[in-house]
């Protein structure tokens, strides 16, 4: 078995809005491990995205812990939180959220500035990663000159900059046709396996499922087994 | 390093345009309203800073130089007599008219020497000499009266108070803070002119012997004239200032003008920013999701705010500087010493980071978390 890379222990969620008491996440113990990519499918609201947050040291949950790239994570330890978020992690997003006055190269050089890599190193990073993702003859276009698909490969080579051993994607495939997600998928899989990385995706898109190494569930904030 | 708030404000043009032009116009008010006001400040000091004297002796409690009170000539005698004067003069200061070839009468003050050419008075004279004044009724005119008296030449003559003057020359800057237009003349001209400025001065100004003390013959002549002002020409011009600053209202209306272009320019800077902030709330989200810090973002604010701040200062100096000839076109100088345009920039590098905080307060509780909604 692959080590693992990411592992969440029992998390709960709770958010309180005056009276209001909504349990998101019950219990949830999970993990990926390094190379392999697991699917996380659920209908809406249940608790898919709050887990993505949790797992991605962006929300802290309310019970239970995270570790990501052997740290383990304690609970209000937002500096060490940000640090392994900035080392550890690449977030690929259903919006893409490139930045729209920056380049390919410079989104992705961006994020490697805001890692602490910075200038020449920064540079040549980000256009081995903008290589990688296939889109080495589009690194000095705008966002809006790119279509979907490509927009999502300047995300993924945003992820993958710095090298950080968990990939996050949230929907990665929403908002692109049927061969472009394709596409795209078949990048993840390809980057799990030749880099060792741990993806993990939450989707409603049964096609990731041909990807997944391990398909998860999520019904009311338990895992519940994948059909 | 990529700058993500420069590649922001000119992805945002119209934007960025707007926030500079406010800053600009900020600075521009506060550049040329403040410049006016040292301008004037200027005139109304300008023949004290000019005619050389160490201390003038003045009437009892007058606030101004151009608002001058007349005691005994004889006052001049008595600061002769004092060690440590090495020359003491009258001089008269005083309001007259000028009966102008349309037959109108327009206002002049009049400055009286016995001996002008003891005094750095006047300091400018492109046209004739001072050393003329003596010969009979002659006046060297400034050439700002043009304004006010219409054309006039070498060799013309004017009536004031009824008697004729020749205009044997002309000087240059030589008018007094509400632009009333200086005339030069002998010292007997002027007081046969006036019934009260016979036997009577405006001021003694006293030249020091060289090494001689100030401070001790400030004091003995105030010894000497306990009915008299004696001031150094510093004191004199710091009274003549506080006069017009104090008295009239001018301080407060520039207080009040200084306020309201600092005003326009936060609000223009700090609504811009924080719609501009608001806009890409967002990609600051994103940039915390990727690891950043509140630090990361009010670094992108703050670097825009100084961008907004160094353009639009420049901006308003440009238009600052441009505004000058136009001003001196119509008599008014606007003055900008190196360091009031310094304190000025240093006030709009301020005034903008002031502004950016309105946008450090709305981005330090941006949720990461929104980067995962649609």
């Amino acid at each position: 078995m692959s080590q693992n890379v990411l592992r969440a222990d029992g998390v709960t969620k709770v958010f309180e809005e005056g009276r209001q008491r909504v349990e998101v996440l019950r219990g949830i113990t999970m993990e990926v491990g390094a190379g392999e990519v697991v699917a996380l499918e659920g209908p809406s609201g249940s608790g898919k995205t709050t887990l993505l947050s949790i797992v991605g040291l962006i929300l802290s949950p309310t019970a239970g812990e995270v570790e990501v790239a052997g740290t383990r994570l304690r609970r209000g330890d937002s500096a060490t939180q940000r640090e392994v978020r900035r080392r550890s992690i690449g977030f690929v997003f259903q919006q893409y959220n490139l930045f729209p006055a920056l380049t390919a190269l410079e989104n992705v050089e961006y994020s490697l500035n805001v890692r602490g890599v910075r200038g020449r190193r920064a540079h040549d990073e980000a256009a081995r990663v903008l290589e990688r993702v296939g889109l080495d003859d589009r690194q000095h276009f705008l966002p809006r000159d790119l279509s979907g698909g490509q927009k999502q490969r300047v995300a993924i080579a945003r992820a993958l900059a710095g090298s950080p051993r968990v990939l996050l994607a949230d929907e990665p495939t929403a908002n692109l046709d049927t061969t472009t997600g394709g596409q795209i998928l078949d990048l993840f899989q390809e980057l799990a396996r030749s880099e060792g990385k741990g993806l993990l995706v939450v989707t409603h898109d049964p096609k990731v499922r041909r990807i997944a190494d391990r398909v998860v569930g999520i019904r009311d904030g338990k895992l519940a087994e994948a059909a | 390093m990529v700058s993500l708030a420069r590649r922001n404000l000119l992805h945002d043009r119209l934007r960025f345009v707007i926030t500079v032009a406010g800053v600009a116009f900020a600075v521009t008010l506060v550049l040329v309203q403040v410049g006016l006001f040292l301008g004037l400040l200027d005139k109304a000091t300008v023949t004290i800073r000019h005619a050389g004297a160490d201390l003038w002796i003045t009437s009892r409690h007058t606030p101004n130089v151009d608002f001058a009170r007349t005691f005994p000539e004889t006052a001049v005698l008595r600061a002769r007599g004092v060690a440590g004067v090495a020359r003491a003069d009258n001089l008269i200061v005083s309001f007259m008219n000028v009966q102008l070839p349309s037959g109108a009468v327009e206002g002049a003050v009049v400055y009286a020497l016995a001996d002008f050419t003891a005094w750095n008075l006047p300091w400018d004279v492109p046209e004739g000499s001072a050393a003329d004044l003596k010969r009979g009724y002659r006046l060297l005119m400034d050439r700002s009266a043009v304004l006010r008296y219409g054309p006039f030449a070498v060799g013309d003559e004017r009536e004031i108070l009824g008697r004729r003057f020749r205009i044997v020359g002309t000087t240059r800057e030589a008018a007094s803070f509400t632009t009333t237009p200086i005339v030069f003349m002998d010292y007997e001209n002027a007081q046969e002119l006036l019934e009260q400025l016979r036997g009577n001065t405006s001021y003694v100004l006293v030249k020091l012997a060289p090494g001689a003390d100030a401070a001790a013959v400030q004091a003995e002549l105030r010894r000497r004239l306990p009915y008299n002002d004696v001031l150094t020409s510093e004191q004199w011009a710091a009274q003549s200032r506080d006069y017009w600053v104090k008295s009239t209202g001018l301080g407060m209306n520039m207080g009040v003008t200084v306020f309201l272009g600092v005003l326009v320019g936060v609000v223009i800077v700090a609504q811009t920013l924080y719609t501009s902030a608001v806009e890409h709330i967002k990609e600051f989200g994103t940039v915390k999701a990727i690891g950043g810090s509140n630090l990361d973002i009010y670094r992108i604010l703050g670097e825009q705010a100084l961008i907004a701040a160094v353009l639009g200062f420049a901006l308003g100096a440009v238009f600052s500087y441009g505004a000058r000839p136009l001003m001196a076109g119509i008599q008014l100088n606007v003055l900008l010493p190196p360091g009031f345009i310094a304190v000025v920039f240093v006030g709009t590098l301020l005034m903008c980071l002031g502004a950016a905080l309105f946008s450090f307060r709305r981005v330090a509780g941006i949720d990461p978390a929104l980067v995962f909604r649609g």
